[in-house]
């Protein structure tokens, strides 16, 4: 488990990589942007991108409604 | 005529106390518009670019009601319209121009949003259009504008707009808004990514705003961030471009600015030169439009007095106005002719079902 900061709240994760976190969070496959430590992380980064105690990890998750 | 012109001596000699100073002001438009001239980027010059500019706005929902309000308040002088549903109670909750009255009546939205509208500043040129927005029209609807305002509710037509905007080199401004969750970056073609380069495509993944709810203040701030970049883009300060999408959720009270960077190298649009959502062939005539509701197109347009004749037997309850034709089935579900030939069958998430019903009442 490690403490990560997703969209500025603390959350415990047993995730290794970005791409682990989206997937715990529900949100794969969705329109998601990620955002690593203040810089924009494509997607095939996030399988390769491993997670680090602290790190900021900001996921924007793009709305359709209005 | 007299009458007239002492009123307009009258405005002509309208003063305005600012900070100290007197900021003298002539004509009416200038005393309407006198808070907007004060503020300094703004000013007299801003002014009048606003009133030599035109924007589209797709879409009259919650987003596009409240773009429209902005537009036509602050003097665009020419505001483009364009939506394909009437005014449900429904709407009532966040669709800031629209009352029970255009409920009760069914108006066309564009049709109770220009009504609104020209009462709200007379001196806007509003072009209202009832149409469903597709790669076949997509380009008269954004066509001679300079600015595309999204008040649309699904991604589909938003990455139309997104082509669409890139293709023709026009700039798009983007708000999206579900639950209490809300989003707006402006794109600029050759200067900003697009949509596209953010997320290559999309759907709502089932959360709509007919599924998850909505509340109303979300959709006023997002329409609000999309105007304020259509200001500033409208008079041309390009320093004050905000160049991050805006993301927040008002009710759990996070906010978060994504910088947008560079257009990416292999996109779509901002780099390979293809334009996918207008290159799509053959759109689907049957299209889920809203949590119950399917729509289907493609019939020529409905002599709606001549299909209420065809339709009273089996719908008693028919009620009509100059721009649709609606009533309850015995099967339960609602049906709705619209004048340009779409129609929609409410109370059924079932393309299949809508099709038997479409099959049974008005052929093909």
């Amino acid at each position: 488990m490690k403490e990560l900061i997703i969209n500025g709240s603390k959350r415990e994760l047993d995730a290794s990589t970005v791409e682990d976190v989206v997937r715990l969070l529900g949100l794969e496959g969705r329109p998601v942007v990620a955002e690593v430590n203040g810089e924009v992380l494509t997607l095939e980064r996030w399988a390769d991108t491993a997670t680090e105690p602290g790190m900021s990890i900001e996921l924007v998750h793009f709305v359709g409604g209005g | 005529m007299k009458v007239k012109a002492e009123r307009t001596v009258n405005e002509a000699q309208t003063v305005v106390a600012s900070a100290g100073s007197n900021v003298y002001i002539s004509g009416a438009a200038d005393e309407r518009y006198s808070r907007q001239i004060l503020f300094a980027p703004i000013g007299t010059q801003g002014q009048h670019k606003l009133a030599e500019r035109s924007v589209s706005i797709i879409g009259m929902g919650a987003l596009g009601t409240v773009l429209a309000n902005h537009m036509v308040r602050a003097g665009v002088g020419k505001v483009r319209i364009v939506d394909r549903d009437y005014v449900e109670r429904s709407n009532l909750q966040r669709q800031m121009l629209y009352d029970e009255e255009d409920a009760d009546l069914a108006l066309p939205k564009v049709i109770a949003a220009e009504r609104k509208l020209k009462r709200i500043n007379s001196s806007v040129s509003i072009e209202a259009i009832m149409a469903d927005v597709t790669p076949a029209n997509v380009l008269e609807f954004i066509e001679n504008t300079d600015l595309v305002l999204d008040g649309t509710d699904n991604f589909q037509t938003r990455f139309l707009l997104n082509d669409a905007c890139y293709h023709e080199g026009i700039a798009f401004v983007y708000g999206g808004a579900v639950g209490s969750r809300g989003m707006s970056a402006i794109f600029v073609p050759g200067l900003t990514p697009c949509l596209r380069c953010l997320i290559p495509s999309a759907d709502s993944g089932g959360e709509t705003c007919d599924t998850v709810g909505v509340i109303s203040p979300v959709v006023d701030l997002v329409a609000s961030y999309q105007s304020a970049e259509a200001l500033k883009y409208l008079i041309g300060d390009d320093k004050a471009r905000r160049d991050s999408l805006i993301s927040f959720d008002v009710w759990n009270n996070h906010q978060h600015m994504l910088k947008l960077g560079q257009p990416r190298d292999n996109c779509p649009c901002c780099g390979l030169n293809k334009y996918p959502a207008l290159e799509r062939e053959g759109e689907a005539t049957i299209s889920l439009c809203g949590r119950d509701s399917v729509q289907i197109a493609g019939h020529p347009p409905f002599d709606l007095h001549v299909w209420a004749q065809k339709l009273e037997k089996a719908m008693p309850n028919l009620k009509m106005n100059p721009y649709l034709l609606r009533g309850f089935l015995p099967e339960g579900e609602r049906l709705v002719l619209f004048a340009d030939g779409r129609v929609l069958v409410q109370g059924t998430a079932d393309p299949a079902r809508a099709r038997t019903i479409y099959a049974r009442y008005i052929g093909g």
